[in-house]
């Protein structure tokens, strides 16, 4: 509990220096571009009122929902078959992790063209930076399935269709869920690219419409806003993980004799 | 037992007949041409230095693994796979760790498919049986070696087996809570009169355990001899560990293990 405290405090400590630098920086200033912390927070509380802010992230968080429930509903799946059918595990590994190296920002221009510039091309776009990831996360789980339960379970005389659902599928849940937290992740940067690269609504409108006013401090706080969205989002699936996979956490008593 | 469902009715105990059983993983040949018998209700251990084939003999006798030559047979029938008369205890406990204490007990009843209420209750019984009454709703890993292990043969006695087959299950736990355990196993062997096929790398717990003990040899893995263990039962760690003649039946069996390096 102590412990927690301290972590705690040197995290809030970190973040005061880092708004202090900021302010200090944006004083100075370092270029006329560049807004004090204050007039930053001042200049989000603006956006937050007039309903921009809102707004923006209403078609936003639509082309992240969509992309990224696609995600998981295509993803999930596509690495349980890869396990649970190990030739097709092999081949589909293979594309995946080409898909995961190779620099997904390329594929926006393809994307915008066959697609148009709207909320499905931004979903798709956050699509494929993130199904990737999810896939190859579910399907090392499933290949992660500590086999002396699965021996356990035959041994029991247990089914095929047992095993998975009693043994492989919940072995499997914590790379899934760690796979679906990364997947978020890399649906934000997606969401990043996608926003700035196809501005006409959203977010990214919002970016571009402050940047072309000079309206930095707006810019700013647009900016920070999608910061902030991430980190509550991540933070939200964390908890949510840590929760489903409560047996995972060592009891406070330790082991008992 | 006080239960009074049918399941937990004493059942026959069952013997084993092993014959000519030959297994080979590649080019190693795990197990030549091996040949025993154990009788209903025996209680037998199975040695010998590791990479002897024991945990795969037993694995045959499991069901886990196909021999490439030879046959197993329970109570005169030849066996195809695992079977509801044996239930295995395995080294490493093989709990699943977002289970509970109690869903891990009764894991074989589930798989059987008991319904729920039913293998609770069963699955409690067995529990207080080898001494986690109340710790029902713990997770494994809150609980030290020797009472997961418990788990583990709660769970293989939750479906009231005629055989237990026990690969080395002891191993991983320390010295003191070994010997409770094993006080412990006898104590359910004496009640419930089922047939124990028991791999240990230890001499001592297979005497201390055992009517007989096979000794196997490494590489390729042979039934080299028998020791018949004549010590007067029940056995307690005090009298019989104390006694001449365990101390000679350790000793012989050392002497055999010797003789084969």
């Amino acid at each position: 509990m102590r412990k927690r405290l301290l972590v705690w405090s040197l995290r809030a400590l970190v973040l005061v220096f880092a708004l202090l630098l900021w302010e200090w920086a944006g004083r100075i200033p370092i270029s006329f571009a560049f807004p004090t912390a204050t007039a930053t927070g001042r200049a989000l509380i603006d956006l937050l009122r007039s309903g921009e802010l809102p707004d923006g992230w209403r078609s936003t968080g639509h082309a992240l929902l969509l992309g990224y429930g696609m995600a998981l509903v295509t993803g999930v799946p596509l690495g349980l078959l890869m396990g649970l059918v190990p030739p097709l595990g092999r081949i589909a590994r293979v594309y995946l992790e080409v898909l995961i190296v190779m620099p997904m920002a390329a594929l926006v221009p393809l994307v915008i063209l066959t697609m148009g510039v709207n909320i499905r091309a931004s979903a798709t776009i956050v699509f494929i930076f993130s199904m990737p990831f999810v896939a190859i996360n579910a399907y090392g789980g499933m290949r992660d399935v500590d086999p002396v339960l699965i021996e356990m379970a035959r041994a029991f005389n247990a089914r095929w269709f047992h095993i998975v659902r009693a043994i492989v599928l919940p072995g499997a849940l914590p790379m899934i869920l760690a796979g679906a937290r990364y997947g978020l992740a890399r649906a934000f940067i997606g969401l990043v690219v996608a926003e700035l690269l196809l501005s006409p609504f959203g977010v990214g409108h919002l970016i571009m419409d402050t940047r072309s006013t000079f309206e930095f401090d707006k810019m700013f706080a647009t900016v920070l806003s999608m910061l902030l969205v991430a980190v509550m989002l991540l933070s939200g699936a964390q908890h949510l993980e840590s929760r489903v996979l409560r047996w995972r956490r060592r009891g406070e008593e330790g082991g008992l004799q | 037992m006080i239960v009074s469902a049918p399941m937990r009715s004493q059942v026959r105990p069952l013997g084993i007949d092993v014959r000519n059983l030959s297994k080979a993983f590649g080019l190693v040949l795990a197990l030549d041409d091996v040949s025993f018998s154990v009788r209903p209700g025996e209680f037998v251990s199975i040695v010998g230095p590791s990479g002897c084939g024991k945990t795969t003999l037993l694995k045959i006798i499991a069901g886990l693994i196909r021999p490439d030559q030879g046959v197993v047979e329970i109570g005169g029938l030849p066996i195809n796979g695992p079977g509801p008369e044996r239930a295995m205890v395995f080294q490493d406990f093989a709990l699943m760790p977002w289970a509970t204490v109690l869903r891990n007990a009764a894991f074989g009843l589930e798989v059987r498919g008991v319904p729920r209420k039913e293998r609770e209750e069963l699955a409690r019984s067995v529990l207080a049986k080898v001494g986690l009454s109340g710790f029902e709703n713990y997770y494994p890993h809150q609980l030290s070696g020797g009472m997961q292990q418990r788990v583990g043969l709660a769970r293989a006695l939750a479906v009231n087996p005629q055989i237990l087959l026990m690969d080395e299950p002891f191993a991983s736990v320390d010295e003191q809570t070994r010997r409770i355990l094993q006080d412990d196993l006898l104590k359910v062997w004496a009640d419930e009169r089922k047939t124990v096929v028991f791999v240990t790398h230890s001499m001592d717990e297979a005497i201390y355990l055992s009517d007989r003990v096979f000794v196997l040899s490494p590489r390729p893995g042979r039934l080299v001899r028998v020791l018949d263990v004549n010590l007067p039962r029940p056995r307690s760690s005090k009298e019989t560990r104390g006694s001449v003649l365990f101390a000679k039946l350790v000793e012989d069996l050392w002497e055999v293990l010797r003789e084969m390096q």
